[in-house]
């Protein structure tokens, strides 16, 4: 079409002589949203709502069953002027309408049409249902009456009396854990116990039913309030990944004019589910821990506060929190239309359509628009990725079949669509050339830049920091044990003795040996003048015995142990040891060289081959230590094992000793990884700062320079590892 | 968007039959089938299904169908034998034994072949002429509801008659569309005797007949129609219907108010059965055009405002206030266009106030001027603008241009404008042929449009080869750098062929070409004759003569089809007719059909093809690079494979945008019907 709108449309014939209306029972409200004026069309047969601006209105408030719709159009004109719906919008109205079954014609009903329209909304929720099964909705009850005829009781809390109360509430809650943060922080690992989690779901299913009611409250307080009914007909249960979850269909606030009023709807759930919390907080720290009403408390306190805050709050999704961002920015249908808004500024900067549509119904919505629509995209590739990769942990090939089906609802299907709308949509019909191009050009430029274009590579393994010298100290000799230096003290080779022992007989002995040896002295003396030859024998008896005493002496310095090294001096039983009786050989405890440190460091089968092939011994490696992630270290590999196994260098590695590596839970030592993987010694090089950093028995996380690798042949990898890792 | 309609004006003698004197049958026999089947069309295939639809379509012309009907039609031919001994009455006796069976729907194959020799027969002692096997296979194929292809010149409307006699035979009707009305009528009277000798009746309809006579022709059992008229019929039965939905209630209403109701004003009883002759023209080419039927509306205002907007037109500078898109075809104003226009209209009256209306009447107003051109896009003829068919350089005068665009063209040329027509009903032709049960057709030219015929009509094609093995010779086309090259070599040709003694047949686009090459030729001193009227009878007559020896005859391409041309005494030896194309046409189909006019029935004949690098197809669908690098060539020629590649896409890439455009009026039809259900079907 040369012109934007044209005036004309060469249908009109087939609508101008019809007398239709809105069905008697549709309602409508009027609302403002950015300074424009809407009007929402409410079908009370279904609670559908449908959006008119201002000049559609006027149109379609114009047609009474008695004008036909070529007198409204031209009274349309006449007051509004070029806002007034051309034909062609005219006709796609009506169309809508009827397609609403909002519109009653002078015409006898057209069954077969609506059976066909019938067939198809059903087939359409069907579809919808089955692309969503991590996602779908089945509405079971009509909770109208019962909220009508308890709002009287609960329409209160919605008020500004509940509201106070509310905040005296969450201000006391709040007040009754203050100094028990820590405590409440320490109960956390136990609520995904396996016998916390029946009693964590019926919690949960509680207060999410309590929630959904505040919201079915709160629309019919609001809904009399402003004479608008208010009506909430719909409440069933959610699947959220499988997770079976009240909701209730709260759309009547669409009526509601204050905008505010709307928001508040949105967030009665996470009003009264606080609320909730705060009451269960106050009850936590009242009792005794370890009972019933104890763990119940903390578990509404855990409802309440965290899934509220990752998931009601988030408007990223479509939960509350989107509901209230849409409202207050006064932005309706934010999620479509910000899409739509993308795609616009696609269709027409980038494929230069002709006059597309744009989506925006005024310039401060714009921002919103695109950055909703950026950080909503973003945010949904990592929750789908995360829901995909979680249900494919929790249920194996029946999660691929789920997971499957998310990627073809989330991945090939837009994909699909998109290829669709390049080939054969009209709007591009004189663009296609250039829109196909840009498209190309675009995939080609990521694929290129991805696939071809080489770019840093890491990977990762968690360590174990271990002494590069470890000495086992023996008793040298026999003897009770006098003292013994504390464990884990540092100790010098010329500082004081590590073991001090005692034995009497050896100085016994030595005594004997010396009396024996002034004896053998005597008879020297004596033999000297009067027999030489005995004299000789008897030196050589004095010899023997000289050296009996050296002996023994040494088995007497050997009495006290003395570090043969600086380092830190370790033994299991220190303080037990005083008094007890040692032999010859047998090891008193340890002592670890700390100044040279060993960091044996694990790397899965992907990593671990490359480090092999690439980097090998010799390349430097960047660490940082597990809890002090500020600190940098750097490292030289020195050796990598060339065969994989599974005998973890420490229990501090595997998930059972707090590390990222899963171990054989038949274990009992924690050491025995489920996967087979590479060791990767790394001597750690040492300057000021890292010398006081690290010390035997820390976790560390190495990081492997690996060759530059384009980063699609990365996430390939990085794929392959995840899907080999569950399977 | 094709953006003329064909128009056709409510009669204005529809006030009541006088109902006391009109006697039941009076509603033709049979209307509730009309009645039963409103506005069906077969919806289009979506999604995946339209997927799966259009799969199929490439596989249905390799089905291979065109052995399997010759060797059908050797069948057939055996059978002649023992027709031949019969009696008039005994065929006559077969013939009505036959009618029972096809009426009662129980036919099997072996009667169908039996039918087909029985016509055959029929045909050579009726009017002398005994259709050949291909005829016949032919005749096979679209008994089988498909189309054939038959080669220009090969005898369709011969061919027709055999499908027909079947089709009449099931008693509910047959329409057999021809392109004119002459056409229509002729036929009918030269085959009322083949029919009345299988025990049928024929009729036919031109545009001027009354309902009643309608009414009747319609009741015949094979009505020879234009597609046109029959669409028009098919509309105005609707309107009388008016909002009656089904058989239902149109019963209902007879009830009620007797003779008075809609069902007794009917014409046509149904569409059941319909063989279309120049399938390609009728289901392909004009097959967007919509057939309008409306009433005229005056408005005074409107027609003041399409003159002053013909004026403020003029004072907008191309380029500068608007834009011109010659291969979409539509005009579009700049900014500083509509900062101008504002200014214009500074001071004036009613909708120059409102910029939307006030931009939309410039544009229209410059989009008349800059593209539709008199001599090529229109003529004017009593004071009225006539357009003219751009594929065919014929005349339509049915025809206007629709969102005012008439109006706008009037304006420009100073004349009357029109006044502006109420729309009461519409319908594409596409979908009024999909409403048919029972469809088939024939053609010169069906190959290139195979798979467009399977997915719009559910035709498979079927290429029926020629009866003599055709000796025409195709020349290569002669490219020139521009067009007055091209002129000055097609003169030059026609005289040299001329002094051989040869006939001479071109093909122009336009009325504007016909007329230029005509003075050309008078300062050439060659007499020739120049087609380019409305009168078919003339038309068939000139070019009946067209095989004479040192003829020369100009042409818009359609001109004459469906008549044959004869050669003169002795030319034949000479060479045959040679056909000149001045232009190659958007569709390569039409060129072909031009060329076919060489060498029928194997004659022997010659075609080619003079074009220039400013012809329209190459200014509208050659990138502009392509055709910067050919235009280096300056004035001479420069045919060669280089060039033949440059047509070939040029056209290539005009079908394909016109068949998106055929594509997109049918799903724009499938979303009214689906959207506007509370208005009714559409009619």
């Amino acid at each position: 079409m040369p012109v934007d709108r044209p005036t004309f449309s060469e249908s009109w014939y087939r609508v101008a002589e019809l007398k239709p209306r809105l069905r008697s029972l549709v309602q409508s409200y009027r609302q403002r949203y950015r300074g424009r004026t809407w009007h929402v069309l409410r079908d009370s047969a279904n609670n559908k709502f449908f959006r008119l601006d201002e000049a559609s209105y006027h149109f379609v408030g114009l047609l009474n069953g008695r004008r036909p719709v070529a007198d409204a159009w031209k009274v349309c004109c006449e007051q509004l002027g070029d806002s007034a719906p051309t034909q062609g919008e005219a006709i796609q109205l009506l169309g809508q309408l009827y397609q609403s079954n909002l519109l009653d014609a002078d015409l006898p009903a057209d069954a077969a049409g609506m059976f066909e329209r019938f067939k198809k909304r059903r087939r359409k929720e069907i579809g919808g249902y089955f692309m969503n099964l991590l996602f779908s909705r089945i509405p079971l009850i009509d909770p109208d009456n019962i909220l009508d005829s308890w709002v009287k009781v609960f329409g209160w809390c919605f008020g500004p009396v509940g509201l106070a109360l509310w905040f005296i509430l969450v201000g006391a809650g709040l007040w009754s854990i203050t100094g028990k943060v820590d405590d409440l922080w320490d109960q956390k690992s136990g609520i995904l116990d396996a016998a916390n989690l029946p009693l964590l779901y019926v919690c949960m299913v509680l207060i999410k039913a309590i929630h959904e009611f505040g919201h079915g409250f709160a629309c019919k307080h609001f809904g009399r309030q402003s004479h608008s009914g208010g009506e909430v007909h719909t409440m069933g249960i959610m699947f959220i990944v499988f997770m079976p979850l009240p909701y209730v269909d709260a759309s009547s606030a669409w009526s509601l004019r204050n905008k505010w009023h709307r928001a508040f709807i949105g967030a009665a759930g996470m009003y009264v589910e606080v609320a909730i919390g705060a009451a269960a907080a106050i009850v936590w720290a009242n009792s005794v821990p370890g009972t019933v009403t104890h763990a119940l408390a903390y578990n509404m306190i855990f409802i309440a506060g965290v899934t509220t805050i990752l998931f009601n709050v988030n408007p990223l999704i479509k939960f509350d929190g989107y509901y209230i961002l849409s409202d207050i920015l006064e932005t309706p249908n934010l999620a479509q239309r910000s899409k739509d808004y993308l795609y616009y500024l696609v269709k027409k900067f980038v494929y230069g359509v002709r006059r597309p549509r744009d989506p925006s119904h005024s310039k401060g919505e714009r921002f919103w628009l695109v950055f909703y629509a950026i950080t909503a995209a973003i945010y949904r590739v990592f929750i789908s990725v995360s829901i995909i990769l979680f249900v494919v942990d929790a249920l194996k090939y029946m999660g691929i079949l789920l997971a499957l089906s998310g990627v073809i609802g989330w991945v090939i299907v837009p994909l699909f669509k998109w290829a669709h709308y390049l080939l054969a949509n009209p709007e591009l019909h004189r663009v296609r050339g250039r829109a196909q191009l840009a498209t190309v050009l675009f995939i080609a430029l990521l694929v290129g830049t991805l696939g071809f274009i080489p770019a840093p590579y890491h990977g990762r393994g968690e360590g174990v920091v271990e002494p590069g010298l470890i000495e086992t100290v023996y008793a040298g000799t026999d003897g009770f044990i006098q003292t013994v230096l504390p464990s884990a003290s540092v100790v010098e080779t010329d500082g004081g003795d590590l073991v001090t022992t005692t034995n009497v007989e050896l100085e016994i002995e030595r005594r004997r040996l010396l009396a024996e040896r002034g004896l053998y002295e005597a008879y020297y003396r004596q033999a000297r003048s009067s027999e030489p030859a005995q004299a000789q024998i008897v030196q050589a008896q004095i010899q023997a015995v000289s050296e009996q005493i050296d002996r023994v002496n040494e088995k007497l310095t050997a009495l006290k142990i003395q570090p043969g090294m600086n380092g830190v001096w370790f033994s299991e039983q220190a303080d037990r040891l005083a008094g007890t009786y040692v032999q010859q050989g047998q090891p008193i405890g340890l002592l670890a060289d700390t100044e040279k440190l060993l960091i044996r460091v694990t790397t899965n089968q992907f990593v671990g081959p490359q480090i092999m092939d690439d980097s090998g011994e010799g390349s430097m490696v960047q660490m940082r230590v597990r809890g002090r992630p500020e600190v940098m270290v750097q490292g030289k590999v020195v050796k990598v094992l060339k065969a994989a196994r599974r005998e973890l260098p420490s229990a501090a590695l595997g998930y059972a000793g707090g590390g990222s590596i899963a171990v054989d839970s038949q274990d009992d030592q924690g050491t025995l990884a489920t996967e087979p993987f590479f060791e990767v010694q790394i001597e750690p090089v040492m300057d000021g700062d890292s010398a006081e950093t690290l010390y035997a028995g820390q976790r560390i996380v190495a990081r492997f320079d690996l060759p530059n690798t384009p980063l699609l042949t990365q996430w390939w990898l990085a794929i392959r590892q995840v899907i080999q890792q569950r399977f | 968007m094709s953006i003329a309609t064909n128009q056709q004006r409510m009669p204005s003698d529809s006030g009541p039959i006088q109902s006391a004197l009109t006697p039941a049958w009076a509603a033709p026999v049979g209307a509730w089938r009309m009645l039963a089947q409103r506005g069906s069309a077969p919806k289009l295939p979506k999604g995946l299904d339209a997927a799966w639809d259009s799969a199929v379509g490439l596989f249905v012309p390799m089905v291979p169908r065109r052995g399997r009907y010759l060797r059908r039609a050797e069948h057939i031919l055996t059978m002649q034998a023992e027709h031949h001994a019969l009696s008039d009455d005994a065929i006559k006796e077969r013939a009505l034994e036959l009618r029972g069976i096809f009426r009662l729907g129980r036919e099997e194959k072996e009667h169908v072949d039996r039918a087909l020799a029985l016509v055959r027969e029929v045909s050579r002692r009726e009017l002398g002429m005994e259709p050949y096997r291909e005829q016949v296979a032919a005749a096979v194929a679209m008994a089988d509801g498909c189309l054939a292809e038959l080669a220009t010149g090969e005898g369709k409307t011969l061919v027709a008659t055999m499908p027909a006699v079947i089709a009449g035979w099931r008693g509910r009707g047959c329409h057999v569309m021809t392109v004119n009305d002459y056409l229509a009528k002729r036929d009918a009277n030269t085959l009322r005797k083949l029919y009345a000798a299988c025990g049928l009746s024929v009729a036919w309809v031109d545009g001027e007949m009354p309902p009643p006579q309608r009414r009747q022709a319609y009741n015949a059992d094979i009505t020879y129609c234009t597609n046109k008229e029959a669409a028009a019929d098919y509309l105005r039965d609707q309107l009388q219907l008016g909002r009656m939905r089904g058989l239902t209630q149109a019963l209902v209403a007879k009830i009620n108010h007797g003779g008075m109701s809609g069902v007794d004003r009917l014409v046509m009883r149904g569409l059941e059965n319909a063989i279309i002759d120049e399938a390609d023209s009728l289901l392909i080419d004009e097959a967007v055009t919509p057939l309008i039927i409306s009433t005229e509306a005056p408005n005074a205002e409107q027609d003041l405002a399409f003159e002053q907007a013909a004026r403020l037109a003029q004072q907008m500078n191309k380029d500068e206030h608007y834009k011109v898109n010659l291969r979409y075809r539509d005009t579009d104003l700049t900014r500083a266009g509509k900062a101008r226009a504002a200014e214009l209209c500074e001071g004036m009256p009613g909708v120059w106030q409102s910029p939307r209306m006030r931009d939309e009447l410039i544009v229209q107003a410059i989009t008349a001027r800059e593209l539709f051109l008199k001599e090529q896009q229109y003529v004017i003829q009593d004071g009225k603008v006539v357009i003219v068919d751009e594929s065919t350089g014929r005349l339509m005068p049915d025809r206007s241009w629709r969102h005012g665009l008439h109006q706008a063209v009037e304006a420009k040329e100073r004349l009357e404008v029109s006044p502006a027509k109420d729309t009461m009903a519409r319908v594409s032709f596409q979908k009024f042929f999909r409403m048919y049960r029972r469809l088939s057709g024939m053609t010169g030219t069906a190959w290139e449009g195979r798979y467009e015929f399977w997915q719009v009509y559910k035709l498979p094609t079927v290429r029926i080869p020629t009866h003599r093995p055709c000796i025409r010779i195709q020349h290569p086309d002669r490219v020139f750098g521009s067009s007055e090259a091209r002129w000055k070599a097609v003169v030059e040709e026609i005289n040299r062929i001329h002094k051989g003694g040869r006939p001479v047949l071109i093909g122009t686009r336009s009325v504007e070409a016909s007329e230029k090459l005509s003075s050309m030729l008078n300062a050439a001193a060659l007499k020739h004759e120049v087609l380019n009227a409305v009168r078919h009878e003339e038309e068939a007559g000139i070019v009946e003569q067209a095989g004479q020896p040192g003829r020369i005859t100009v042409a818009t391409n359609m001109a004459g089809r469906g008549t044959d041309i004869k050669l003169g005494p002795g030319i034949a030896e000479a060479g045959g007719l040679h056909v000149i194309s001045t232009d190659r046409n958007e569709s390569g189909r039409i060129d072909r059909q031009l060329y076919g006019r060489a060498g029928r029935q194997g004659d022997p004949g010659s075609a080619i093809a003079f074009v220039s690098l400013e012809d329209e197809l190459v200014r509208k669908y050659v990138s502009r690079a392509s055709r910067r690098a050919a235009a280096r060539a300056g004035e001479r020629e420069v045919s060669g494979s280089r060039m033949k590649r440059l047509f070939d896409k040029a056209q290539a890439r005009a079908q394909r945008l016109a068949r998106k455009q055929r594509k997109s009026v049918l799903k724009s039809d499938d979303w009214m019907e689906e959207n506007l259900g509370f208005a009714g079907r559409e009619h």
